[in-house]
């Protein structure tokens, strides 16, 4: 029975490739079961238009009984998108990639969630103690925890 | 709760944690600072210290280093653990064991215990049925048949199917070998439900058809879903996601209900609180089989965790 998570990806990762994703997400690199990167960007009117992200999940064998890490791609090339529920290390603040993560969950119902998330921002500003936050954040965005208390943005 | 409430009534409303309590005659600081060790004379302790005491060998259940579901041990192992504490527990367990309840199968209490016990029981109830190739095919047929209702409630194929195949397979084990050329055995059955991910593959599969279960039928729930904590009455979709389908919350009348619907099963549930005067012990039936008569499996409930009570011989439990 080892590695179930692994056959619950794959499936994951040939619907990806067979049927295409939803608009505005492109797979980037899904060469294993630890590390997938998309492409993601806002379709439509919102305060992100015409900027694309890279978005990172690594997973280990407790997926989907907990959630994946999930990341935006912080490095000489891709920068995380200016918002308040985003670090500027990539680390994401969002309650389904912690308490309320459910194994319903997929992989892309996370893409929508953080497209979602994006589109309906309405102002571009950093999270309250970003820079400490940066300083001292681990580097696996799963070891922090994030207090939910703002879900209007 | 009424012994002879079955679920072809609604099911009744939840109550709330704190109704459990005994009811303290002394302020709770008061009974908190006393020390109780083994010379401690438990005549002398209020219901309130009795409570905690009895709370704190309930929490010993949660160590993560208990197996996730145990062997069956005999129910004066549990007597025993109650000799020294509560009489009025001990005269529960005299009761179980006149009803012909020899033994008791922990699991862990982690907030799974009743979906690990109830698939577990479910699953040993088919491999000790006398015709097991018609108990197989009956069990796959009723799964089968509640699939539309996990699509219905909105959950993708591809994500219910892995925890499906976890419990299919091992359910046609029972009758077929598997590639290793192994059956399903009372033994390997234990073993598969150790299996953290075996195990917890299950407990996910049996939320979501309980969950799905609630939500085809929102009208004859709705007016039952209470927060267990704070008892405010919620929707039919806030109280699946948060104590249904999430990992680790526990199951109460409305979940038992709906899960014995969903498999067509009869589920007795024994209280054993140590409240009854009597020594008696209140079942709560939900019968909800095709066939009336099919004995219903038995789960021991006591405040906050459920285990299963077991009928066999003892000559039959490994000691």
């Amino acid at each position: 029975m080892a590695a179930v998570y692994m056959r619950r990806l794959g499936k994951e990762l040939r619907e990806i490739e067979t049927e295409a994703p939803p608009a505005g997400l492109r797979l980037l690199k899904a060469d294993d079961f630890d590390t997938w990167i998309f492409q993601i960007e806002v379709l439509g009117d919102s305060l992100y238009r015409g900027e694309r992200f890279a978005l990172k999940f690594r997973f280990d064998n407790t997926y989907p009984f907990s959630a994946p890490a999930v990341q935006f791609v912080v490095d000489s090339q891709m920068r995380a998108p200016v918002h308040p529920h985003v670090y500027t290390n990539g680390h994401i603040c969002a309650s389904i990639l912690g308490e309320d993560w459910s194994p319903t969950l997929s992989v892309i119902s996370v893409c929508i969630t953080i497209q979602s998330m994006l589109a309906s921002c309405k102002k571009k500003e950093l999270p309250e103690g970003n820079d400490t936050y940066v300083r001292t954040a681990p580097d696996n965005p799963k070891k922090t925890h994030f207090v939910y208390d703002d879900d209007t943005v | 709760m009424d012994a002879a409430a079955t679920s072809s009534n609604l099911p009744a409303a939840p109550r709330q944690r704190t109704t459990d309590l005994p009811d303290i005659a002394e302020p709770a600081s008061h009974s908190a600072k006393v020390q109780i060790t083994e010379d401690t004379d438990l005549a002398s302790l209020t219901p309130a210290q009795l409570y905690d005491l009895n709370q704190s060998a309930i929490n010993d259940l949660t160590a993560s280093d208990r197996p996730l579901i145990a062997p069956v041990a005999p129910l004066d192992v549990l007597r025993a653990e109650y000799e020294r504490g509560s009489q009025s527990f001990v005269q529960q367990i005299d009761f179980l064991q006149r009803q012909g309840y020899q033994g008791i199968r922990r699991t862990r209490g982690d907030g799974d215990c009743f979906y690990r016990s109830l698939a577990f029981a479910y699953i040993e109830r088919i491999l000790a049925s006398p015709d097991r190739s018609f108990a197989v095919v009956q069990a796959i047929s009723t799964l089968e048949a509640a699939l539309p209702m996990l699509d219905a409630a909105g959950y993708q194929k591809m994500v219910y199917e892995d925890f499906y195949q976890v419990l299919l397979s091992l359910i046609r084990r029972i009758d077929e070998p598997d590639m290793h050329g192994q059956r399903l055995t009372p033994e390997v059955l234990l073993e598969a439900f150790q299996d953290a991910e075996v195990s917890n593959y299950i407990v996910v599969f049996l939320r979501l058809l309980t969950s799905a279960q609630i939500r085809a039928d929102p009208d004859s729930y709705a007016p039952f879903l209470f927060h267990p904590e704070i008892g405010e009455q919620m929707t039919v979709h806030d109280f699946c996601v948060m104590f249904v389908e999430a990992i680790g919350k526990e199951a109460d009348h409305v979940q038992v209900t709906s899960l014995s619907r969903a498999l067509k099963i009869n589920v007795s549930v024994a209280y054993l609180d140590g409240r009854s005067s009597d020594g008696r012990v209140d079942f709560v039936q939900f019968h909800n089989s095709l066939n009336e008569d099919e004995e219903a499996l038995a789960l021991l409930y006591r405040p906050g965790h459920y285990d299963l009570l077991d009928k066999g011989s003892i000559e039959a439990l490994s000691l």
